[in-house]
């Protein structure tokens, strides 16, 4: 039970912007359980969308992952071609939803026909529902939409995308990825484009389905708040380097890395003092301008010369507690995290 | 929708009017008197005298725009100076061919330009792209009447495979289709080129978006993606470029019914100016014009139904 | 302190400095173009067209009149290059002076159109709504209801055939293209809020039409154009070939191709020479439209990097 699902061994994501090389993830080491949610935190432009597009194989004609094995039940992903990925593995294997549903439906065909198109080229759903073979793959779409809390699915089912809100359309993707019951589901901020209270909602689908169905999770956010609720391991990212990776408990009561200590400072409502919220001075490096030593440097309170020089090593400093810092240890321990 | 049908076809109304208004002044350019220039050389004082009165030309300009606004809403284009017959059944035997001339080209301009621009995305950057590329610069530079010569100087003359003129003996389907080979070729080659071309661009925009990235990662084919999934999309605005197409195709259909003399509209008007039939001329023109708006027409309330985002406006 | 300011900036040097930042933008747009092995060959066309129509004379090897009777329709050869033609004249000098008349036609009636349609097109756009406009968008659709050769093909019929008569009616069945970009643009540009600024500031409304509209014209206008300058090409040989352009014996590509047709038995080369003069001055100038479309469009410009 406790075998590795996903293994992510020194994932380099280059970006090629003109003549610029950009590094959107340098040496990203990691894996996920069966059943575990591991979630992914990190400011805009630090490189975490790229990871779950990487996984997928399908990183934007500029992007490459230029170093790197990504192992999926022991299968290096990155060896298949494109058809094996195309028909083992997208949607049936790992399924992903994407950030903003405002776009992500084709606009001159139904659900219903988006949804059945995938039924029918999906092996993985045909092997599951073969013991359900007289339900249509019309009905079973409309089961899965019922599941995923969409109104009135009979009728909606033959509407066109447009005719849906956002929240509605995440629904939507959200039964598209869970037709096959995908071992790994990969959710690249869902609910970062919606309303809050549909952000709240469309949460808590998801933890229902994930709960339900006992897939693993690899949840990117920003939103830290969000990454407490659903994540059994968390994992930060700066710049493209992993800078702290930690049990979700473990993180939050005793964060270790600068930055990320910096990141739940500045959460309102940690804190009882009244005054100014405090930021993180500065600002998230450009990919291809990052400072010498280590990338977070300028911004830290905690900086030393060793610091502008060298790159920290990831180390472990308690159990499953892994830390990118220098200056590791001798930081003394924080307030206490209310989330 | 309905409503979008009714304004396209309200606007039409003072549009073709003015197009009749423009078509009747152009006997005011005509430097000397109409009616002269239209005899030419064998005029006389008598006959110009008459073609005044039988044409109205002796009336003030109200009225002779009068009569002939009520002449076109009746059917009514005049008769041909030259032969006396009705300009509008000189028409209405000439338009078959020239419609089916332009619908036949445009017709598989569209299905080999498309289908060549999906087959060029699918097999991006390959050497079948870059021919594909190649093929639609040269479709597009060579005008139609230049291949026409062309074709009809190797394929015709040359290598004598199909007829150098007409359009085939009446009844003779085959006949007729033989003799519709090489205009239709020559008037599609640079619709095929602008076609392809145009459906790759807009392939490539589609294949762009958000919703072909999230149809990949739910593991649909390429395959399915482009011939499915993106193509209606990138159709869309290729309609319209079809509809509005058809008219430029008219005038090309001109140039290449004089060269493969086949009787269609073109001849007729063209015919027409060099003997100063200037009746036929109007019509004729006024004719062509209307199909012009027609196709156009057509074109944009077809965008409007395959694109199901407008109808519901 | 303002007041002060304004009095000393000398107007000399503004207007210098922007000349100067004009010339600028100007040199690197052409670096773009030449760059892009479009934009070289393309280029490279013109310059050639325009060579050969300036300096006919000097370029072609014989009198385009001159007729040679008992060397009519001779194959290629080294005195005659490309071979002669049913009255025996040289076909390729009848090549270099057609190019007279295919730039004279296609450069004149670009600009004419350009001209006239902006114009109307932007006093439509800034009298927006009111009748003027729609009279403005009548007249436009109007004219183009019509198929453009054909509507070009009755003007020159009654007004008569000539380069300046071409010129004319060329220009009158393009000018509503070019008027409905510039009454987009205007459209757009008028809700600016510099539009508005300067408005506040007291401009006068033909200050503002020149000073801010007709330049955010310029960049689409000037990219159909250079579309536009191929399609002329092609109308101008369309309806010299149907006779209704060019008088014989006046060299122009239609004309040698309509001569080469009546004589396509005797002579294939009448016909394949201005058939394929035609098409590489279209290539040509198609490819330079292109890539003056990417030069001039920003966003083009980093999809093509």
């Amino acid at each position: 039970m406790n075998k590795k699902l996903l293994e992510v061994k020194n994932l380099v994501v280059e970006y090629r912007l003109g003549t610029k090389i950009m590094r959107a993830l340098d040496n990203i080491s990691f894996s996920i359980k069966k059943g575990e949610v591991l979630g992914i935190a990190g400011e805009s432009g630090c490189g975490k969308s790229s990871l779950g597009l990487a996984i997928m194989r399908l990183l934007p004609r500029a992007g490459k992952i230029s170093q790197g094995k990504i192992l999926f039940k022991e299968r290096n992903l990155l060896r298949l071609s494109e058809t094996e990925m195309n028909r083992e593995i997208r949607g049936r294997e790992i399924a992903m939803i994407f950030q903003n549903p405002l776009h992500a439906l084709n606009p001159v065909f139904t659900i219903e026909t988006q949804m059945v198109d995938i039924m029918r080229f999906n092996l993985r759903y045909q092997q599951l529902n073969i013991n359900k073979k007289n339900i249509s793959l019309k009905d079973r779409a409309i089961e899965l939409l019922k599941e995923t809390g969409l109104a009135d699915p009979e009728e909606r089912i033959t509407d066109y995308p447009f005719q849906f809100s956002g929240g509605m359309k995440q629904r939507v993707m959200i039964a598209m990825a869970f037709i096959s019951n995908p071992p790994l589901l990969i959710a690249d901020e869902p609910t970062t484009a919606l309303d809050v209270t549909i952000e709240a909602e469309i949460l808590a689908l998801i933890i229902n389905l994930v709960n339900k169905y006992k897939n693993s999770v690899l949840y990117i956010s920003h939103d830290l708040g969000v990454i407490s609720e659903i994540s059994d391991r968390v994992m930060i990212i700066y710049a493209g380097k992993i800078v702290e990776m930690a049990d979700s408990r473990s993180l939050f009561d005793d964060p270790r890395h600068p930055y990320t200590r910096a990141l739940l400072e500045s959460l309102p409502g940690t804190k009882t003092h009244k005054g100014r919220l405090p930021t993180i001075p500065g600002c998230v490096p450009l990919l291809d301008k990052l400072p010498k030593g280590c990338s977070f440097h300028p911004r830290c309170p905690f900086v030393e010369e060793i610091c502008k020089k060298n790159t920290p090593e990831f180390v472990e400093l308690a159990t499953n507690h892994w830390v990118a810092c220098l200056r590791e240890g001798k930081l003394g321990r924080r307030i206490k995290c209310f989330l | 929708m309905l409503k979008y049908v009714i304004k396209r076809i309200l606007w039409i109304v003072p549009t073709v009017l003015g197009v009749l208004i423009l078509l009747f002044s152009l006997t005011y350019f005509l430097p000397g008197d109409p009616a002269s220039v239209m005899l030419g050389p064998r005029a006389t004082p008598e006959l110009i005298e008459d073609l005044n009165h039988r044409l109205h030309l002796d009336q003030p300009v109200y009225t002779r725009l009068g009569y002939y606004i009520l002449g076109v809403l009746r059917g009514d284009l005049g008769e041909s100076v030259w032969s006396g017959h009705k300009v509008s059944s000189l028409i209405v035997n000439s338009l078959p061919y020239t419609i089916i001339l332009a619908v036949c080209s445009m017709g598989l301009a569209a299905l080999v330009g498309i289908f060549l621009g999906v087959f060029a995305t699918i097999y991006k950057e390959s050497i079948i792209d870059h021919l594909v590329t190649g093929i639609s610069l040269v479709g597009v530079a060579v005008p139609d009447f230049v291949a026409a010569c062309l074709l009809l100087l190797f394929f015709a003359v040359h290598l004598n495979l199909f007829p150098v003129l007409g359009a085939g003996e009446a009844g003779n389907i085959a006949d007729k289709i033989h003799h519709l080979i090489l205009p239709v070729i020559s008037l599609a080659i640079g619709w095929i080129g602008y076609l392809s071309r145009l459906t790759r661009e807009t392939m490539l925009e589609v294949l762009d978006s958000d919703y072909i990235r999230v149809e990949k990662a739910f593991g649909i084919p390429a395959k399915h993606i482009h011939y499915k999934y993106a193509l209606k999309n990138a159709v869309i605005p290729i309609i319209t470029v079809i509809g509005l197409g058809i008219g430029k195709l008219l005038g090309g259909a001109v140039l290449v019914e004089i060269i493969f003399n086949r009787p269609g509209l073109g001849k007729l008007v063209v015919d027409a100016v060099y003997a100063r039939d200037l009746p036929v001329v109007q019509g004729g023109i006024l004719i062509a014009t209307l199909l012009f708006v027609l196709a156009n027409l057509i074109a944009d309330i077809s965008y409007a139904y395959i694109d199901p985002r407008i109808q519901y406006e | 302190m303002i007041q002060e300011n304004i009095a000393n900036s000398s107007p000399k040097k503004s207007n210098y400095r922007k000349k100067n930042s004009q010339i600028k933008k100007i040199a690197g747009i052409l670096r773009i173009i030449l760059h892009d092995y479009r934009g070289q060959i393309g280029s490279a066309f013109i310059i050639a067209m325009v060579v050969c129509a300036i300096f006919s004379p000097w370029v072609a090897p014989f009198d385009p009149y001159e007729q040679d009777i008992l060397n009519r329709f001779a194959s290629p050869s080294l005195t005659h290059l490309l071979g002669t033609d049913y009255l025996g004249r040289d076909i390729l000098s009848r090549i270099i002076y057609g190019s007279r008349v295919a730039a004279m036609v296609s450069f004149g009636s670009v600009c004419f159109s350009a001209i006239i349609g902006v114009i109307i097109g932007v006093i439509g756009g800034y009298k927006e709504g009111r009748k003027l406009d729609y009279a403005i968008i009548l007249v436009f659709d109007i004219v183009r209801s019509f198929p453009q050769l054909i509507l070009a093909l009755a003007l020159v019929a009654v007004i008569g055939p000539s380069v300046r008569n071409l010129i004319l009616a060329l220009a009158f069945t393009a000018f509503p293209f070019y008027g409905r970009l510039a009454r987009a643009e205007t459209l757009s540009v008028k809700e600016e809020d510099y539009v508005k600024a300067a408005k506040a500031l007291g401009a006068t409304n033909i200050q503002i039409i020149f000073k801010h509209i007709i330049p955010n014209t310029l960049s689409p206008v000037i990219v159909t154009g250079g579309m536009d300058l191929a399609t002329m090409i092609m109308y101008e040989a369309s309806l010299s070939f149907l006779g209704l352009g060019v008088r014989p014996p006046t060299a122009s590509w239609g004309i040698m191709l309509r001569n080469g047709l009546t004589y396509i038995h005797a002579s294939p080369y009448m016909i394949i020479w201005p058939a394929l003069t035609i098409a590489i001055a279209m290539i040509g100038f198609s490819l330079f439209a292109e890539s003056l479309r990417i030069a001039l469009n920003p966003k083009e410009r980093k999809l093509h990097e």
